[in-house]
């Protein structure tokens, strides 16, 4: 046992260069498996930090009665509670705004946006808190113990109240500068009890609290279980149903596993394992090969088959011991590094596009560290290790004494060869090659493998495109106008469509208008939206405010819609004869649980008209292009005899020259109307390729890690094959092999392999690469529409293969040449 | 200068120094050795005493410590690796005392080897011709690691003379054949070397090969002692 350890030892010293490879095989592996769950967990904390970066409440209750509260706060399922009241209606011109008062009842409810930067929450009277820019917008300097004046209703009824206020304190300002109307802010500043309590005690003030509170249990209850726990608290207080809403997003975040990271990490983790599997299982495999005659001889000493497995066991084990340890530190350090720089990176860009700052609540702190995923990932190596240890050691047991003296270093099952009259430098490539042929067709097919997964994935990456993403946005020409709207708001009415609608914002001369800008080519209006509402009960209407807007395709959509067609057929005329509608969103048909066939007896909104409209879902078919979840045949939309024009996107189509300066003209126009919103095809561009190297570069990364994991093995048999063969190159030498022959030849080998890679690649990689493509743009990742031949990236593969192989050539020859040719020829080995 | 010219190997206080200090090994030491055109010198010495290594140097397979060969008038020792390399080629023919055979080429690829390196037609019938006359006429397909030692011997003695080198050398080229194949062997180098007016320098233990050169140099610890 100790000798064969000690063993085991001095031949990893011995086959120095093949214990260092594996070792980095090993330790790659490790890292990359570590690197990938650890971006999981820091991936997985992040969208937990973004959830609470709002606000941690589970639920809100509008309390109806005074002795609500109270048994509320007392509640045993309620862990923490705030209350805000909304006191008074700031009476400053068109400015929307509200004096609240705000109380944690039980600690343990947070607002991002209740922070303070400075000072303290108004306890006199008189005192007040706010944003900085609310103040500046009153006319106010924001300075603590600085004094504003201002005018309120309270309970927003009743006489004008004014009054002189003392700044108590300061809460972080947000950014209001990419909302783009004045009247969509709608500022809070907070005043004190006092104040509250003096106008409740003159009969001026009454009390209208809002409950914000988290109930126990949120790390072990799941969503439903939770939602069920605030609705039996709510009844437990008399609380009707309509006066709770959840907080949904926080709650999905924390209680639902993330199972859609947890499906990616663990097929990416699983391609990884299998193919380290298959590369370190290569490299022991070619060194048994190579080792047939020692370990002949150490049989013919009486060496046992357990012995000799034990031995190759330990030198694997031994690898392991340091690699691992390496992998997981490196492993998990470089995600910790690295992933909160790329997420800032790509956020950056994100923002440089206009969109919103997202990741404004997270902390510069991911936690991604976990301890039983630490444990898994090293036992995950270790049996890739001994899996890949199994069949070479049951080689090496098969190997007999008498076979290994006549061995001469490597094997072939021949015993005589065809070969050639006269021997030149390519006769020998191919004698050796054909010599090792097992070595060469296992070398082969793992760096083949990694290369048609190279491939593959990058025809799929390749094929993102920016463009594509972006037409998501603007379907056609450069610019599309587009009117916002809500679809029920209940406060802010004039939002809604139907509203929007009656004021005619895309009328005739407001097309003229922009026919008329120079550069202008052509404008179009976009197929309408309607609004419908319906009476029965359907999760789908709920969710979409009780107004879900619908639209209408033409015959010539038919072709696109079923190449996309989920389920159901498209019927035109019949669809047009008993108002049959199609469904354009696969997952949330399933989420709704709607099925073909259902009936909506709907009413549509046509401004202030009523139209009765009952439809039937007949197909569900997922094209890219609409924004509408519901869409009726043109006929039955031209049926329906819209009194206002539905339109709600324009698309501009400019000569590119001008693109500027339309540009510019249009944002003028747009920010005329706040209802209006300008996308431009540069910026979606920009927003597009942001998206898409989120996507594809980490993806590149494991790609390129794996694709050094395979170049392990093709390094391993070039190196094991001169080393094995230093001897024999010597005799070729002292027979007249030029060096710039022996170059040659050796090149020749790698070639060999590295063309046979590309030819694998080029072929079945390609192949393989479109069925992905196809399946990928069936799964509609990424927008995907038209395939694109990842040409650059096939010629990297081949530079980086060539180049590669040469500098192992290279490298190799020197050191062989380190030794003078006479010791090559005398070695044993 | 006339005499020059008849001298085709000539060696210059020729060492080769292995290790330092208390482990200096002198495999040889200060040789002046001066082979003529067309001659058969014999070596011979006890084992270790740096016959094999005088060999190497002599065939340009090793780099002396200090002193020089020439080859032709030419001073070797100064040689690029490149004109080295076609020397060996061309001018020697080696027979190394361990065979060296490339095991992943047949006998007939093995002999014919040092032609290919060079890129020269292959004299067909003479190559046959030798391949008889070492009985191995019924080899050549063969791998090498199916061969007795002695026919690799026979197939390394067929290598070194398939080129026509100017110089064969040999290392104990018949310490693994049985007398009668040795005899043959020894003669059919003897034949090949008056044929083509080559100069054979062979190494050896068997006093009847030492007989038959035309000179016999005895090594002892290194040095020449005549
Ligand atoms: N690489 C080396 N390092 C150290 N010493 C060496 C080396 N090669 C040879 N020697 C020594 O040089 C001496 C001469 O060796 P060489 O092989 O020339 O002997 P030889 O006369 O050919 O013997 P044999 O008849 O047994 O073949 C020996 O003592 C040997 O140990
Ligand atoms: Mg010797």
């Amino acid at each position: 046992m100790n000798m064969i350890f000690r063993m085991a030892l001095s031949k990893l010293r011995y086959h120095k260069s093949r214990t260092l490879l594996t070792g980095i095989a090993i330790m790659l592996t490790t890292m990359l498996l570590m690197a990938i769950g650890t971006s999981g967990f820091a991936m997985l904390d992040m969208n937990r930090q973004l959830a609470l970066a709002q606000s941690n409440y589970h639920a809100v209750f509008r309390l109806e009665e005074p002795g609500q509260l109270p048994v509320l706060s007392k509640h045993i399922q309620v862990e923490s509670l705030t209350t805000i009241e909304s006191f008074a209606q700031i009476i400053n011109g068109k400015m929307n705004g509200s004096l609240n008062y705000y109380e944690p009842v039980k600690d343990g409810i947070y607002f991002s946006n209740l922070e303070l930067t400075e000072g303290h929450f108004p306890e006199k009277e008189d005192e007040i808190c706010s944003l900085p820019s609310f103040f500046e917008r009153i006319g106010a300097e924001p300075v603590v113990g600085g004094k504003v004046t201002l005018s309120f209703r309270v309970n927003g009824k009743g006489e004008i109240q004014t009054r002189e206020f003392t700044i108590s304190g300061l809460l972080i300002d947000r950014d209001v500068s990419t909302v783009i109307s004045d009247s969509r802010i709608v500022w809070g500043a907070y005043v004190s009890k006092a104040l509250l309590t003096s106008y409740a005690e003159a009969g001026l003030y009454e009390a209208d609290p809002t409950a914000y509170l988290r109930v126990y249990g949120e790390d072990m209850l799941s969503y439903d279980e939770i939602e069920d726990k605030i609705n039996s608290t709510a009844s437990d207080i008399g609380l009707d149903e309509e006066q709770i809403s959840c907080n949904k997003e926080y709650l999905f975040t924390m209680t639902t596993p993330d199972t859609d990271t947890f499906a990616i990490i663990a097929v990416i983790s699983l391609v990884v394992i299998l193919f380290s599997t298959l590369v370190i299982y290569s490299i022991y495999y070619v060194g048994v090969i190579t080792d047939v005659q020692e370990i002949g001889k150490l049989k013919a000493l009486g060496a046992s088959r357990r012995q000799i497995g034990r031995l190759l066991f330990f030198q694997g084990g031994i690898v392991c011991v340091f690699a691992i340890p390496l992998g997981l530190l490196i492993g998990y350090l470089l995600p910790y590094f690295l992933f909160p720089q790329v997420i800032r990176a790509l956020n950056a860009t994100a923002l440089e596009s206009g969109q919103l700052d997202h990741l404004k609540g997270l902390s510069n702190q991911l936690h991604m560290f976990s301890l039983p995923f630490l444990l898994i990932t090293a036992a995950a190596v270790l049996i890739t290790v001994c899996v890949s240890l199994l069949k070479p050691i049951r080689m090496a047991g098969k190997v007999s004494p008498a076979e290994a003296i006549r061995y001469q270093e490597n094997t072939t099952d021949c015993k005589s060869r065809k070969g050639h009259h006269t021997v030149k430098v390519s006769t020998l490539t191919w004698a050796n090659l054909s010599r090792n042929r097992r070595r060469t067709v296992v070398t082969m097919f793992t760096m083949g493998l990694s290369s048609v997964l190279f491939i593959c994935v990058a025809a799929v990456l390749n094929s993102c495109r920016a463009e594509d993403l972006a037409r998501r946005s603007i379907q056609e020409g450069e610019f599309r106008i587009s009117l916002d709207y809500s679809h029920h708001d209940k406060e802010y009415p004039e939002n809604n469509l139907d509203m929007l609608v009656q004021q005619d914002y895309f009328n005739e001369s407001f097309l003229e208008q922009l026919s008329s800008i120079d550069g202008v080519e052509s404008v179009k209006r976009a197929p309408g939206n309607i609004l419908s509402s319906t009476d029965i009960e359907s999760a789908l209407y709920e969710d979409a405010d009780n107004r879900l807007s619908l639209s209408y395709f033409t015959r010539e959509d038919i072709p696109a819609l079923n190449e996309e067609l989920v389920s159901g057929d498209i019927d035109y005329d019949r669809m047009t004869a008993n108002n049959e509608v199609i469904y354009t969103h696969a997952y949330s048909f399933d989420i709704y649980g709607l099925a073909l066939g259902d009936v909506f007896p709907l009413t549509l909104h046509d401004g202030d008209r009523e139209i009765p409209f009952t439809v039937t879902l007949t197909a569900l078919s997922q094209p890219e292009n609409y924004d509408a979840l519901v869409i009726m045949t043109k006929d039955s939309w031209d049926n329906l005899g819209l009194t206002y024009d539905p339109t709600t996107d324009i698309y501009l189509h400019v000569n590119n020259a001008q693109y500027d300066n339309v540009k510019k003209t249009l944002q003028d126009i747009v920010a005329k109307n706040e209802h209006f919103t300008l996308y431009s095809l540069d910026e979606e561009m920009s927003i597009g390729r942001a998206g898409i190297s989120l996507t594809k570069y980490p993806v590149y990364l494991i790609l390129v890690l794996i694709a050094v994991i395979g170049f392990m093995n093709l390094i391993n048999t070039m190196i094991t094959s001169v080393i094995t063969r230093k001897r024999e190159l010597g005799i070729l030498q002292a027979l007249g092999l030029s060096n710039r022959q022996l170059v040659r030849m050796l090149s020749a080998e790698g070639m060999f392999f590295t063309v046979g890679t590309l030819f694998i690649s080029a072929t079945l990689g390609h192949v393989f690469g479109y069925l992905f493509f196809v399946y990928a743009k069936k799964m509609h990742f990424m927008s995907l529409t038209s395939y694109h031949f990842p040409l650059l990236e096939t010629i990297l593969l081949v530079l980086v293969l060539l180049g590669g192989q040469t500098a192992i050539t290279l490298y190799i020859n020197k050191k062989v040449e380190k030794e003078s040719l006479i010791e090559r020829i005398r070695s044993q080995e | 200068m006339n005499e020059h010219s008849n001298i085709i190997l000539k060696t210059e206080n020729l060492c080769k120094y292995y290790g330092a200090g208390d482990n200096l090994v002198k495999a040889v030491d200060c040789v002046n050795l001066a082979i003529k055109q067309g001659e058969f010198l014999s070596i011979v010495g006890k084992s270790g005493s740096g016959k094999s290594t005088l060999l190497h140097m002599l065939g340009a397979l090793d780099n002396p410590t200090s002193g020089s060969v020439w080859l032709d008038g030419e001073n070797i020792s100064s040689f690029k690796e490149n004109r080295l390399s076609q020397i060996r080629r061309r001018k020697i023919g080696f027979i190394f005392q361990s065979y060296n055979l490339i095991p992943s080429l047949n006998v007939w690829e093995n002999i014919v080897l040092p032609l290919g390196l060079d890129n020269k037609e292959i004299d067909t019938s003479f190559i046959q011709d030798i391949v008889k006359t070492l009985g191995l006429d019924n080899k050549i397909k063969n791998l090498p690691n199916t061969l007795s030692g002695g026919q690799q011997q026979r197939c390394a003695i067929a290598r070194a003379i398939a080129a026509k080198p100017s110089i064969i050398l040999a290392d104990e080229p018949t310490g693994n054949l049985d007398t009668k194949t040795g005899d043959e062997v020894m003669a059919l180098l003897k034949a090949s070397a008056k044929k083509y007016g080559q100069t054979l320098v062979v190494i050896t233990h068997n006093e009847e090969i030492a007989q038959m050169a035309d000179r016999t140099v005895m090594i002892a610890d290194g040095k020449v002692v005549e």
